[in-house]
């Protein structure tokens, strides 16, 4: 009997997935740890290896389809078999999970994200054999054999540097004797997880029936239509969820940033190769204002206000159509050059998308920085688990009055956007001006 | 020509000797007393063993010496202070009479930290070097080339110790033996063999395990000078021992003797003693050196059986005395077991 | 540093004991008049009488056991098996009585003696004369065991045995008795239970001992052609075992291969890898595997007797394999 392939669950958050790219075709043989498709998840896009071996007897799943987790998206056995009976048995024996675009999708399991009161601070420790998503039939398939129950054959240096580099085994290819995975192998898993997904390519144009005044045709464009990336999907849900549900009140404050400008330019001629940036100030000083205003710290549900125990601080990165937010994690308690690498380290990986799903995921709080651009003040929308945003605008100098006298200052606005059921308009503006007030005598970050 | 063979083909010998009553039979009444208390001493020890071991006490291998005990009193009386005495694993019996602690012994039955070895050894391992007790081997025959190293060492250094290794009949057929001797021949070593010939290996008579009726007829071919002798009494064991161990010491000659004796209790305490008959044990219980030395006392020192009483009360006394110690005694430690296993350098 | 066969080396390292200690005396089949078997003890008799040289008859329990009695006694005997096959006559000797009466006798007694000869299959001696004796005598509580492999190694270690206080298994090599190393002029000790690197390396751990040692060397050299760079440790003293110098190197280098001497089943061998995959199972990126003798008596015939040992090719052929190289 020949073997359905199922939508295996590449990241932790994953829910569904999307074929971005098929790598096999019918017909084509494949052997055990060859990939076989790209698939989308909420976080990257990821290689699927085949568990299987045999010939590519159909794909069930078309290119840019959504995907729910286990459903079949191929059939793989010998040349010859009916993929169709296969099919219909694993339906039957699985009752197998429908293809979203043959049936509505079944509700998924709440990942725990969308609840407020857990934090993952770090994803549970994946053993490799639980990881491994087991071929919901025993595969029968030819020639090579099937591992039984999903384990993966590695070495003991393999499974351990696997876990401590958080790749799944069963997504690394084994080179060893009978496909075992070895440290070569996840050395190369490592280098690849490295390099940034590519683009997709650009539409044809074409000329439209219009004409100008001089009679030249206006050049047409088609629309184009772009599928949603898991990530798009998962921005516009909980952002919807967002506004929705969480009754959004914003304040901003103007804050006189001189001295920290000051302060950034004697630590970089202090120190040798440091790169403090604005933001990194700004980081810390919510870190420590955070501390001062627990509530601020917390979320709300139905069943009570939680204030989290520790801080966690979310930065929002724009990547490639969406956006990320990496968390520095116990960021009160961390110095602002400590703050300014792991900051500088999460934003490159999250541009190359190689961030792990646990350094996404636990935050406490957001700052959302649209400084480079330009940007003076904006409002944000508070993710859903937590309890505000902070919306940081750009520095530019401004004329201002001080004692009477018109002063240049550099300003810079900040704007608390937060859940209006956990707290109200004064504690609101508290923690502002508890972050104002950090923020304009730096030397309390230090104290 | 063929030869014939130096020894007579006879039938072995299961039956004693009858020894004579004459006065040569024995010594002073100091002596007798002296000799008589040292066997007593030797077999309440080794009834008390008994007792412990069938009320689960003691476990492992235990065999006792009684009906042995004159040899190793006379033993005791001939060693002078660099000499040595290595012997097999019917051994408490040297112990008792060489000077070890009752207690200690007692101890090292009951595998106690008390015991002559920590409890370490056992019944079959007894070794106390102060009382000149090397030995405490209970691989059949494994300590006779060993007991050659201990008189080649002392000939080594010019020393005047002599070696004197005891072994049952029973190690007499094993290879090691013949190793040891045709060195301590070779070499001339200080040393004298003993065959204790309690006419049973284990259970099996010599007639079906020793081609010879006489074991000393193999000295010749060890260039080995030979004495063999039925045990009826310490003060000819004492005698004719002795003259071994002067030829030893003084002219470097080893020397094998055989003892000819009989045990009264199985080989060891699970024999239940089915291949000789009561009235074979009860023969030999006519010559038991014990029993005679306690007859003489009582005829040739007019020794009272109160006073014959007294002495016994006073050695169960003692025996007693080794059981308590060796029941209130400590186990080893569980470190003790990683002791001597290495030396620490 | 003079360039000396080991014979020379094993031979002035007893000389040099003897000289400096009464109590240090050898005994054993020819070592006197013959000046022994393999020439091991040339010159001894000439130089320290015939009280202190002791040509033995050909009796090892015999010899094996007075050796152990006099040891017992305060002297330090140095026993010669002309070869290791025959101390398996007087192996009770060694496991009953060397090896026990420290700790039998609760310390009493020591048990200061080498035993010393060749180990291990020479050329075309057949099943009984071809045999590695290190399993045997390294499974033992109370035994130090020695394999040399160097002039230098077996003159060091040899005088450590003589004034160690414990019974010394000493194992050498009659193929090797003629290999030629360096050995100071001065005298020097080298401790028991140290391994020594013999090639240093990163892609793979060859630990080896004895007779295996040039036959290791020699697949490290066949796997640098190729580009594998192999560790290769000479654990000197089997028992007690250099583990921190294995478990370093695997630690470092993820491979491990065991050439040696000897049948594959129950042995040195053995240890090593239990002592590997215990202590450093997370450090192991292939199975250790072994190269030794194949698990049969060794045969007379020479194709055969070259198919039946641990040959350079094969211990390459493993290095690879570990390695992941085909």
């Amino acid at each position: 009997m020949a073997t359905v392939v199922e939508l295996p669950r590449l990241t932790d958050t994953m829910e569904e997935g999307v074929i971005a790219k098929w790598r096999v075709a019918v017909g084509d043989k494949v052997k055990r740890g060859q990939v076989i498709a790209e698939i989308e998840t909420d976080k990257a896009t990821m290689e699927f290896e085949s568990f299987d071996a045999g010939v590519v007897l159909q794909l069930v799943a078309t290119e840019g389809e959504t995907t729910a987790l286990g459903a079949a998206i191929a059939v793989v056995g010998k040349p010859g078999e009916d993929a169709e009976a296969a099919l219909a048995a694993w339906r039957g024996k699985s009752g197998g999970v429908a293809p979203a675009a043959e049936a509505p999708k079944a509700e998924a399991p709440a990942p725990k994200s969308e609840a407020p009161a857990p934090k993952a601070e770090v994803a549970p420790e994946v053993s490799p054999a639980v990881a491994a998503p087991a071929p919901a039939a025993p595969a029968v398939a030819a020639p090579a054999p099937v591992e039984d129950g999903g384990r993966v054959p590695a070495s003991p240096l393999a499974r351990r540097l696997a876990r401590e580099n958080d790749l799944a085994l069963t997504a690394i290819r084994g080179s060893g004797p009978h496909g075992r995975v070895i440290k070569a192998d996840i050395v190369s898993a490592i280098e690849a997880r490295s390099a940034a997904p590519k683009a997709a390519s650009g539409a044809a144009t074409v000329t439209s029936g219009a004409v100008d005044r001089r009679g030249r045709p206006f050049v047409s464009a088609p629309d184009r239509p772009v599928k949603l990336s898991q990530m798009r999907k998962t921005i516009a849900k909980r952002m919807t969820q967002s506004k929705r549900e969480i009754p959004h009140i914003t304040l901003t404050i103007p804050i006189v940033m001189d001295r920290v400008a000051a302060m950034r330019a004697e630590i970089s001629q202090a120190i040798e190769g440091s790169k403090i940036s604005f933001n990194d100030f700004v980081v810390l000083a919510v870190a420590r204002a955070l501390r001062e205003h627990p509530r601020v710290n917390g979320a709300y549900s139905a069943d009570g206000i939680v204030e989290y125990g520790d801080v966690h601080v979310g930065v929002a990165v724009a990547v490639e159509d969406g956006l990320v937010v990496p968390v520095v994690r116990f960021a009160d308690q961390k110095s602002i050059s400590e703050i300014s690498a792991e900051i500088r380290d999460l934003g490159a990986r999250a541009r190359s998308r190689t961030l792990r799903p646990e350094e996404m995921s636990g935050s406490t709080f957001t700052v959302s920085n649209l400084g480079m651009f330009g940007i003076e003040h904006f409002t944000a929308v508070v993710n859903p688990g937590e309890g505000a945003i902070l919306a940081v605008g750009a520095l530019s100098d401004e004329v201002v009055a001080e004692g009477g006298a018109p002063v240049v200052r550099k300003i810079m606005r900040c704007t608390l956007c937060s859940d209006h059921r956990l707290f109200d308009g004064a504690d609101n503006a508290r923690f502002l001006a508890a972050l104002k007030r950090l923020l304009e005598a730096p030397m309390a970050l230090f104290a | 020509m063929v030869l014939p063979c130096a020894g007579p083909m006879t039938s072995h010998a299961s039956e004693p000797v009858a020894p004579g009553d004459d006065n040569a039979h024995f010594g002073s009444k100091e002596d007798n007393l002296r000799w008589y208390r040292e066997m007593l001493r030797i077999r309440r020890f080794e009834e008390s063993a008994a007792q412990a071991y069938t009320r689960g006490k003691i476990s492992g291998f235990l065999h006792l010496y009684i009906g042995q005990e004159a040899i190793a009193v006379a033993t005791k009386e001939l060693l002078q202070p660099h000499d040595q005495v290595v012997a097999a694993y019917r051994t408490h019996g040297f112990a008792i009479a060489f000077g070890s602690a009752p207690g200690a012994c007692m101890a090292e039955l009951y595998g106690k930290a008390t015991g002559l070895v920590g409890g370490i050894g056992g019944s079959m391992h007894f070794f106390d070097r102060k009382h000149q007790l090397w030995g405490g081997y209970a691989i059949v025959g494994n300590h006779v080339p060993v007991a050659a190293g201990h008189a080649f060492a002392a000939k080594y250094r010019g020393e005047s110790g002599v070696t004197l290794c005891f072994l049952g009949d029973g190690a007499v057929a094993i290879g090691p033996t013949h190793e040891g001797w045709t060195l301590a021949g070779l070499w001339k070593l200080p040393i004298v063999y003993v065959v204790e010939n309690n006419l049973y290996s284990m259970g099996t008579p010599l007639s079906r395990s020793i081609p010879v009726e006489d074991i000393t007829l193999k000295a010749a071919g060890y260039n080995m000078a030979r004495e063999r002798f039925q045990v009826t009494s310490v003060a000819e064991t004492k005698a004719r021992l002795g003259e071994a161990m002067r030829l030893a010491r003084e002219e470097s000659r080893p020397v094998l003797v055989e003892l000819i004796t009989y045990r009264f209790r199985g080989h060891s305490m699970s024999d239940p003693g089915k291949y000789r008959d009561k009235d074979e044990v009860e023969a030999w219980r006519r010559s038991d050196p014990m029993e005679r030395t306690m007859q003489a006392l009582r005829r040739l020192h007019g020794i009272s059986e109160e006073e014959l009483e007294a002495i016994d009360e006073e050695v169960i006394a003692e025996m007693d005395e080794a059981v308590r110690f060796a029941e209130e005694s400590p186990a080893p430690a569980p470190e003790a077991r990683f002791h001597n296993i290495l030396a620490e350098s | 540093m003079a360039l000396i066969q080991i014979r020379h080396a094993i031979r002035d390292a007893i000389a040099e004991e003897m000289a400096r200690d009464e109590r240090v005396f050898l005994m054993g089949e020819e070592v006197g008049h013959y000046n022994g078997a393999y020439k091991c003890s040339e010159g001894l008799l000439e130089r320290f009488g015939e009280r202190r040289v002791l040509d033995t008859p050909i009796a090892e329990t015999g010899f094996a056991g007075v050796g152990i009695g006099a040891a017992m006694c305060g002297l330090r005997p140095i026993v010669e098996f002309m070869t290791f096959n025959f101390s398996a006559v007087a192996f009770d000797q060694i496991l009953n009585n060397a090896a026990k009466i420290r700790h039998m006798t609760n310390g009493q007694f020591s048990v200061p003696i080498v035993f010393r000869g060749p180990n291990a299959a020479a050329h075309m001696l057949g099943s009984t004369h071809s045999q590695a004796f290190e399993p045997f005598y390294a499974h033992v509580p109370g035994l130090i065991v020695i394999a040399v492999a160097t002039a230098y190694d077996a003159k060091g270690l040899l005088k450590s045995a003589i004034r160690d206080e414990n019974p010394v298994v000493f194992l050498e090599s009659e193929l090797m008795y003629s290999v030629k190393g360096e050995v100071p002029e001065e005298e020097y000790l080298i401790p028991i239970g140290k391994a020594d690197i013999k090639r240093p390396g990163k892609d793979v751990t060859v630990i080896t001992w004895g007779q295996g040692v040039p036959v290791a060397l020699r697949s490290a050299e066949l796997a640098a052609a190729e580009g594998i760079d192999a560790e290769v440790i000479d654990l000197r003293t089997l028992r007690p075992m250099d583990t921190e110098a294995v478990l370093t190197s695997v630690r470092k280098t993820n491979r491990a291969v065991v050439l040696f001497h000897g049948w594959p089943y129950g042995g040195v061998g053995c240890e090593v890898i239990a002592q590997i995959q215990e202590q450093a199972f997370d450090d192991l990126d292939a199975p250790v595997l072994r190269v030794c003798y194949e698990d049969v008596p060794m045969p007379y015939a020479e194709n055969l007797e070259n198919l039946v040992l641990p040959t350079a090719e094969r211990g390459l052929a493993a290095i690879r394999a570990v390695t992941y190289r085909r």
